[in-house]
């Protein structure tokens, strides 16, 4: 069960933030709000294979309901900040944690053979997500030289930020060079002039898959039910 | 104009942020099928001629292109950095791109993936992460993309720059059987030539201005212009290995002495991961080694051997998962940046990650200056052949002038410890002697200099050797 998300099609997988982003407006009051936050929580217990990919995004996820909260609150909203709170959770979780399993590559062709999507989009839109997994390596390499050329940012805060700013003007020009540079290489493999482009693996709908959209849907509709229910 | 025909009529091209063009109203053409091996010094406009080809001057790459560039039919080009090439996480979608493109059936693609995965070697299976790839892995996988695709123009840049001399024959042949088999056009840029000659019908010669200065068969090559072309910087069959260039050792004298390293029982893990699998690498596996001063370290071994995290691990850039580095004290790798700096310089494989600068002489002179130290950047950069260039930012130079000024920028500070990961890759002759002449040159001034190379001549000229296989010590 717990290793069912990483064979679900990446079409499912973006559905369960589509229905949390949807369902995310019936949250009106603290049953729908307690009702749906308990309902992913649930969900991602059974269903997810770690624990700590999704409390990392509960975390970041959770900054922005308190941010949330608090203006709530500020405006002289008391009572309705946890339920605002909850609302951003419930909108945003669910797809920042299912976004992870997506495979760009199987996004692409699921992208391509189902929903029709132009293949020239869809290609360069992989290539273009499978090199953001490069990042971490390039951002290491940039580390790595600007310490061993006495360019790290030491102890004080301050540099700490200037290091930051170095850091990302070295990513921002590393990524556009690397851009040009992929863009070349692409054309030169016959992407330049590709009609007619075919697909190395099919996109196949499973059981497993409608089993997927069912449940997506389902979570969706929670804080709708519990509304009704109430 | 017929398929895999090539022909340039008046072109000249000024990269942005040039003064002058690389190349400068050249005349060519290469008809269907015809085998060329483009050779020339270091900047003489060499890939700026197949990028043309690619449609990519003026369009991908700024600048200012005049005169005529025509070819017929697919052209397919292997880039000189290998990991430009990679458009798909695992290694057989990434070859199958090129046979999308072009709209084979599903079997088809297939078919050609395994047939180019297996020409050029690499057998680790389609579902292997192209993200664990070592540098020369990623340059047979670009040649595979290639390859797969069948163009009738087939245009490789420094294809086995990265390459051991085993995995540099097993691409050549998968070059000359697919090249044999399809009847396409070829056009090959090379510093090392003699490999390709038996495989080409035709040498095209670049000097230092982008002109055609020789366009002969091969045989006639080697016979009537060796000398006249070693001595432009081309790398002529038959000539000695160049004399590395004797350097002024007050230049690259260590500040403070060094120690020697030692390394003892060294593993590392590397690790690429993503939520839906991992990829281990182990890079390293129970290696010891010793970097003394004073001497000149060969790291030598074939692509994906561990090399480049050896020196890593060395320099206290790379964390080992277990054993450990001793001799400077405190340890390498626990130091801060300034400190660290004071006593390393490295030469990353991919000398771009480490350019800070806007010109190439603030580029060797800022690592001295946040020490406090002294670089003479002038003579350094006469040294290397680049004091032309000393204005220019760093981004705008060529694939080996960019890997020489990474060399300065690892030397100018004098560290007590000089890394070098594939220093000379990219070079011509006299190029090639300055670099090594560094390299020696900072040995004997007294520091301990580790060299991670496939090139066989700078093996010769160390004073040690550290063979690895698959991450062991052999």
């Amino acid at each position: 069960m717990r290793g069912a998300v990483t064979r679900l099609n990446p079409l499912v997988l973006m559905s369960f933030g589509v229905a949390s982003l949807l369902g995310s407006f019936a949250v009106r009051d603290a049953s729908s709000a307690v009702a749906a936050v308990l309902a992913y929580a649930v969900a991602a217990v059974v269903f997810l294979p770690s624990w700590r990919y999704p409390l990392l995004c509960l975390a970041l996820c959770g900054v922005s309901a308190v941010l949330v909260a608090v203006s709530a609150w500020r405006l002289g909203n008391g009572d309705h900040a946890p339920v605002a709170a909850a609302r951003i959770l419930v909108l945003a979780w669910p797809g920042s944690v299912m976004i992870g399993f997506v495979d760009p590559s199987a996004l692409g062709d699921h992208a391509a053979q189902r929903l029709r999507v132009p293949a020239r989009f869809v290609a360069s839109f992989v290539a273009v997500v499978q090199r953001m997994t490069d990042f971490s390596a390039t951002w290491q390499q940039l580390d790595r030289t600007r310490r061993v050329r006495a360019m790290g940012p030491g102890r004080n805060p301050l540099a700490w930020v200037r290091h930051a700013g170095s850091m990302t003007f070295g990513m921002l020009a590393s990524s556009l060079r690397g851009a040009g540079r992929m863009s070349i290489a692409m054309d030169a493999r016959g992407f330049a002039t590709a009609s007619g482009r075919t697909w190395a693996l099919p996109a196949p709908w499973t059981r497993l898959d409608s089993a997927g959209l069912v449940v997506a849907v389902a979570l969706g509709a929670v804080p709708a039910i519990a509304r009704l229910a109430t | 104009m017929p398929d895999g025909e090539i022909r340039y009529r008046g072109f000249t091209w000024r990269p942005l942020g040039r003064r002058l063009p690389v190349v400068t109203g050249l005349d060519l053409t290469i008809g269907p099928g015809e085998r060329v091996l483009l050779a020339g010094p270091s900047g003489a406009g060499k890939s700026t001629l197949l990028h043309a080809l690619v449609g990519a001057l003026g369009t991908t790459l700024g600048g200012e292109l005049s005169g005529t560039v025509e070819v017929g039919g697919r052209v397919g080009l292997v880039p000189q950095q290998p990991g430009d090439a990679v458009v798909a996480e695992t290694i057989g979608r990434d070859v199958a791109f090129g046979p999308e493109n072009v709209g084979l059936s599903r079997d088809e693609i297939w078919r050609r993936v395994d047939a180019a995965l297996d020409a050029v070697g690499l057998h680790q299976g389609r579902a292997h992460r192209t993200s664990a790839l070592s540098g020369g892995e990623l340059q047979r996988l670009a040649l595979a993309g290639v390859l797969a695709l069948r163009p009738d123009v087939v245009l490789l840049d420094e294809p086995t720059s990265m390459l051991d001399v085993d995995h540099a024959r097993s691409v050549r042949d998968a070059v000359r059987e697919t090249v044999a088999s399809s009847g396409s056009t070829l056009v090959v840029v090379e510093h090392h030539l003699e490999p390709w000659l038996d495989m080409v019908d035709r040498v095209v010669v670049l000097d230092r201005d982008g002109a055609v200065v020789a366009d002969v068969h091969p045989d006639a090559f080697v016979r009537d212009h060796r000398d006249a072309l070693g001595d432009l910087g081309v790398w002529m069959p038959g000539l000695p290995s160049p004399v590395p260039v004797t350097v002024d050792p007050d230049l690259l004298r260590p500040v403070t002495p060094p120690p020697a390293l030692t390394a003892r029982g060294v593993d590392a893990v590397l690790r690429s991961r993503s939520l839906r699998g991992a990829t281990q690498t182990r890079a390293l596996n129970g290696v010891d080694a010793v970097v003394e001063p004073g001497r000149l370290t060969a790291l030598t071994g074939p692509s994906g051997a561990g090399k480049s995290t050896l020196l890593a691990v060395l320099g206290g850039l790379v964390r080992p998962t277990s054993g450990g580095v001793t001799g400077p004290e405190p340890p390498l790798h626990r130091r801060r940046s300034a400190a660290l700096a004071a006593d390393v310089g490295w030469v990353p494989q991919i000398a771009e990650h480490g350019f800070v600068a806007t010109t190439v002489r603030d580029e060797v002179t800022r690592t001295a200056d946040r020490l406090g130290r002294v670089a003479d950047a002038e003579a350094l950069l006469a040294l290397l052949g680049l004091e032309h260039l000393a204005g220019a930012h760093p981004y705008r130079l060529s694939g080996g002038e960019q890997r020489r000024l990474s060399l300065l920028t690892a030397v100018a500070h004098r560290p007590g410890l000089v890394l070098l990961d594939e220093p000379t890759v990219g070079q011509d002759r006299g190029t090639w002697a300055a670099v090594a002449g560094v390299a020696v040159a900072a040995a004997a001034a007294g520091a301990g200099v580790a060299v991670s190379t496939h090139d066989s001549d700078l093996v010769a000229l160390s004073d040690a050797q550290i063979a690895l296989r698959q991450g062991v010590r052999q």
